[in-house]
């Protein structure tokens, strides 16, 4: 397609305060989300964070959202097979012991440990009682046999402290899946028909050792996990596309450049920063709009310690002494001065 | 131990706290209500069994908010038609019903256990209860409306709020009264259609409205949202006509130290004097005179007072000399005549003035009234008589209101109100609006009827002429009587302007606020419109020029603020003894952050470019 004449009107001309307009124009609708905060039904979005929440954790960069989502698509065959789809959720889906113990007993002049697991959960989580005492074993170190209905646990010590404390870590120990990836649960897309995998973790690093996990497709709200695993290119593009997700569930339309502008300034420096004190604000290079959004006198005592200096550059610090703000029609100077004008020739 | 305890019975409370338990909680509640019937314990005492909670809760103490009923008993009300005929003839009352278990007051939670029908014909096996009045379902507020069945519930809050906002005659001793604020309707009337809730409140003797004429129709873009129209004769001849009321209190103050305050005339010594004109109206003794004009800014007490801080130089001259202005000023935007002064004593043994201000409020551009519908509407014109519109027979309306404004809003009560109201204006009868009376369309027909049989359109509608071009209109225009409070907001005591004005003391800014004729603020959300506009000087002029622009002088040594000494005619710096300065212009708060700054011992220079 030829490129439009007309391009060049629409771009960002130099000046233009991107920032302001963005969060002007995420900021007016953000309004109207706290009066609606609707729920749906449905599995999804029950589990997800959602709406005012839901931002202001993204744009507080907050390392482990509330509620992590791991979607995993399947490669090859797997996408279209129940069956081999199901097995690689059991592979991926997490189980704690404390999910299949029902009852501990302490024998504390033994130093023994008795659980007495719940018949139930080890059928819906397909396992024996000697897998669990294998797992047991080789995760937390100690010996541990299946008797009849229980697993028996042997500390070689009597240390009452120990063994309560053996006890507590038990009940953490992941008996089968990844750690840290959460509940696994097949879905099926609803246009493609594929059957893919949500988890209610953001452990991606783990379940992308699992064979048969789509490795190009794997997508998580855990902005941070995508930020270690792909990169901070990945990382801004899930920032965007969150706020973009949540925005438009609560049927609210920000034009999407505002949220990857806010995704950049966030990935900017290489690394996920929020927008608050500890993130974007804090770093501005001027004492005066430093003190002026937090923390006031934080900041004159910092400047005074360290002999800053402001350069006044920016929009906040020239609005307060009463200078004319280098945006807009303030960002244009003369390039030559006054009185050298008379000097020039025309041609 | 407890747990055995506790098998199979219900918690019982008393007031919300265990005292026990029971086997058999709806036993135990029938006998309570049936010893209170009977009674045998105090009316006051309700009881319910929640079985949701396994309790049973007896509830005694104050605050419960409680109902009346009459009680049924197999299908039968306890109330007949044989009491019915002695409370008719006032051999009993009420309370009779109370003590005799006919009628038994239920709070929220025991209403729970009952069923309770409307009226007989709804009575069912399960009935327990029946509506003392059907209309009852509505509170006592709601109940002043008229066919409040017809409108939405959201309207019968705002109804709720816009009685208490009516003016009208809240006292007949109005007059011996020097309330703060007290708002009067000249020509009071009962409304046309009434309701039974305004048997208990005496509406005859204090009603808070008047029946207006009122056209359903637009006039010409006049009355848009929630806008009226009004016809200037009208308004002439007394419609919503009212006086504001306003008491100034003042009292001799006494000091520690034997000093006090004294009411008379300001000498133009006393300091903070505001000048020879703001006194003239006050007498020899300092108190203005009934019936004499005020202005704003015109002292109606003259007070002088002790001087705030006690000064060293006391002595020759004694105190008498050193005085402190402090009258009492009518406030910017008010006047009126004085109504009446009082002078009494308070209970500490001081003297105290009371002024009462009066000002007449004719109906005006921008004054709020309200139907008893929750419908409200501002005077947007008054029009003169010959440009509104009139019937044939030379009817004009008083009040002309936008009909977009009923649908939306779901009051078809109005409707019907209007339709009632004329009928009761042609029969010269007063109508009963009571909800649930009689069905609308029973209602609807009644009214039609009246009007038909007094020669009007059975629907209520009339045929309108333009009073503009003298020509009919298109369509037939739904007129007729309505009942309008006039509500106490009115322009004249909200209106300010400024263009320039005041600045605070500390910060060089506008002042803020109505009673200092204060600036509208020019907040950060606007300051964020213009930044994103790109108009920075537009910025610069709102944040600077037109509020706390300040030019100091700047040391092109050191960087700190100098000062121009007078008397030397030279520019210092107080820090470097320079005197090479550089004028530059700042916002004055920006000054005031460089003093703090130094005040937490940092020293602040600033750089200069040129």
């Amino acid at each position: 397609m030829a490129k439009d004449d007309n391009e060049k009107e629409y771009e960002i001309e130099y000046s233009e305060p991107v920032g302001i307009l963005a969060a002007q124009s995420v900021g007016e609708p953000g309004t109207q989300m706290i009066l609606r905060s609707f729920h749906f039904a449905g599995i999804e979005s029950a589990i997800a964070t959602s709406g005012l929440p839901r931002i202001v954790e993204l744009v507080d960069a907050k390392k482990k959202p509330a509620t992590p989502i791991t979607y995993v698509y399947l490669s090859g065959s797997a996408g279209k097979n129940v069956e081999e789809a199901d097995r690689i959720a059991k592979k991926i889906n997490e189980v704690k012991m404390s999910t299949l113990v029902k009852r501990t007993v302490e024998n504390f002049s033994k130093g023994t440990i008795k659980i007495l697991l719940s018949k139930q959960e080890l059928e819906s989580e397909e396992l024996t009682l000697g897998q669990v005492a294998d797992r047991i074993q080789k995760v937390m170190k100690v010996e541990a046999r299946a008797e009849d209905r229980y697993v028996l646990v042997k500390i070689h010590t009597k240390n009452l402290k120990e063994i309560r404390s053996t006890g507590v870590k038990l009940m953490k120990a992941v008996i089968s899946g990844i750690e840290g990836a959460g509940k696994a649960v097949i879905q099926r897309d609803k246009k493609s028909g594929e059957f893919y995998i949500i988890a209610a973790g953001s452990n991606i690093e783990g379940i992308l050792t699992v064979d048969g996990v789509d490795k190009s497709r794997i997508y998580t709200n855990d902005v941070f996990a995508m930020y270690r695993v792909f990169g901070i290119e990945a990382a801004r593009n899930a920032i965007a596309k969150e706020l973009s997700t949540t925005l438009d569930e609560q049927k609210i339309s920000v034009d999407i450049r505002h949220l990857l502008l806010i995704a950049d300034a966030m990935t900017a420096g290489g690394t996920i920063k929020g927008v608050g004190r500890h993130g974007l604000s804090g770093q501005k290079n001027s004492v005066f709009a430093k003190a002026a959004y937090e923390e006031t006198v934080k900041h004159l005592i910092n400047a005074a310690a360290f002999g800053e200096v402001d350069p006044m550059k920016g929009v906040t610090e020239n609005i307060l002494v009463g200078k004319q703000i280098p945006i807009g029609t303030g960002s244009v100077r003369l390039a030559i001065k006054k009185e050298d004008m008379s000097r020039a020739k025309p041609r | 131990m407890a747990d055995e305890k506790e098998k199979g019975r219900c918690y019982l409370y008393l007031n919300g706290r265990i005292i026990g338990y029971l086997s058999d909680p709806e036993g135990y509640v029938a006998e309570v209500r049936a010893a209170r019937r009977r009674g045998l314990i105090s009316g006051e005492v309700n009881v319910a069994y929640l079985k949701k909670l396994n309790a049973v809760n007896v509830n005694t103490d104050r605050g419960r908010i409680r109902k009346p009923y009459i009680i049924v008993e197999n299908k039968v009300p306890k109330l007949t038609a044989e009491i019915g005929e002695k409370i008719r003839k006032k051999e009993v009352d009420f309370n009779y019903l109370v003590r005799n278990g006919i009628v038994e007051y239920l709070d929220a939670e025991e209403e729970e256990n009952a069923l309770v029908a409307f009226s007989e014909s709804d009575i069912t096996d399960a009935t327990t209860h029946m509506e003392v009045d059907v209309a009852a379902i509505f509170g006592f507020t709601i109940n002043t409306s008229p066919f409040p069945e017809h409108n939405n519930l959201a309207r019968h809050a705002m109804l709720a709020n816009f009685t208490k906002q009516a003016e009208g005659m809240y006292l007949s001793n109005f007059n011996l009264r020097f309330d703060s604020r007290a708002y009067l309707l000249f020509y009071p009337q009962a409304p046309v259609v009434t309701t039974k809730a305004y048997d208990g409140i005496n509406i005859q003797h204090h009603p808070s409205g008047q029946n207006f004429v009122v056209a359903l129709s637009t006039y010409y873009g006049y009355n848009m949202a929630d806008a009226v129209v009004v016809n200037k004769a009208a308004v002439d001849r007394g419609l919503g006509r009212s006086v504001f009321y306003k008491t100034y209190v003042d009292e001799e103050r006494r000091y520690p130290g034997g000093q006090k305050d004294r009411f008379k005339m300001p000498p133009p010594t006393a300091e903070g004097y505001m000048g020879e004109h703001v006194y003239a109206k006050l007498s020899d003794d300092g108190i203005i005179e009934p019936e004499m004009h005020v202005e704003e800014g015109e002292a109606l007490i003259g007070k002088v007072a002790p001087p705030r801080f006690l000064e060293e130089n006391i002595g020759a001259g004694g105190l008498e000399e050193k005085m402190r202005d402090d009258s009492t000023v009518l406030k910017t935007g008010e006047s009126g005549e004085v109504d009446s002064v009082v002078f009494t004593e308070s209970t500490g043994a001081t003297k105290i003035v009371k002024v009462r201000v009066r000002s007449l409020r004719v109906p005006e551009k921008g004054d709020k009234f309200a139907s008893r519908h929750g419908q409200k509407g501002v005077i947007a014109m008054v029009v003169p008589q010959e440009d509104m519109p009139f019937t044939s027979e030379g009817v004009i309306p008083d009040l002309m209101l936008n009909p977009h404004s009923i649908p939306t809003r779901l009051t078809f009560g109005h409707l019907l109100e209007t339709l009632a109201g004329k009928a009761g204006a042609v029969t010269g009868k007063i109508v009963d609006g009571t909800a649930f009376a009689e069905k609308g369309s029973v209602r609807m027909e009644e009214y039609s009827r009246a009007l038909e049989s007094h020669g009007f359109d059975r629907n209520g509608e009339e045929l309108l002429y333009d009073g503009i071009t003298g020509r009919p209109f298109k369509s037939q225009i739904f007129t007729g009587v309505v009942y309008y409070n006039r509500l106490y907001h009115m322009v004249s005591n909200k209106i300010q302007v400024r263009s320039r004005g005041k600045v605070q003391i500390l910060t060089h800014q506008p002042t803020e606020g109505k009673a200092r004729q204060g600036a509208l603020r020019f907040g950060e959300m606007e300051r964020d419109a213009l930044i994103g506009y790109g108009a920075s000087l537009l910025l610069k002029e709102r944040l600077l020029d037109q509020s706390d622009k300040a030019e100091v002088l700047i040391c092109k040594e050191c960087g700190d603020i100098g000062y121009y000494d007078r008397i030397k005619k030279v520019a210092i710096c107080p820090l470097c003894n320079s005197n090479s300065f550089a004028e530059v212009e700042i916002s004055y708060a920006f000054k005031i952050l460089l003093d703090e700054i130094k005040s937490l011992h940092i020293l602040p220079s600033i750089k200069l470019n040129q």
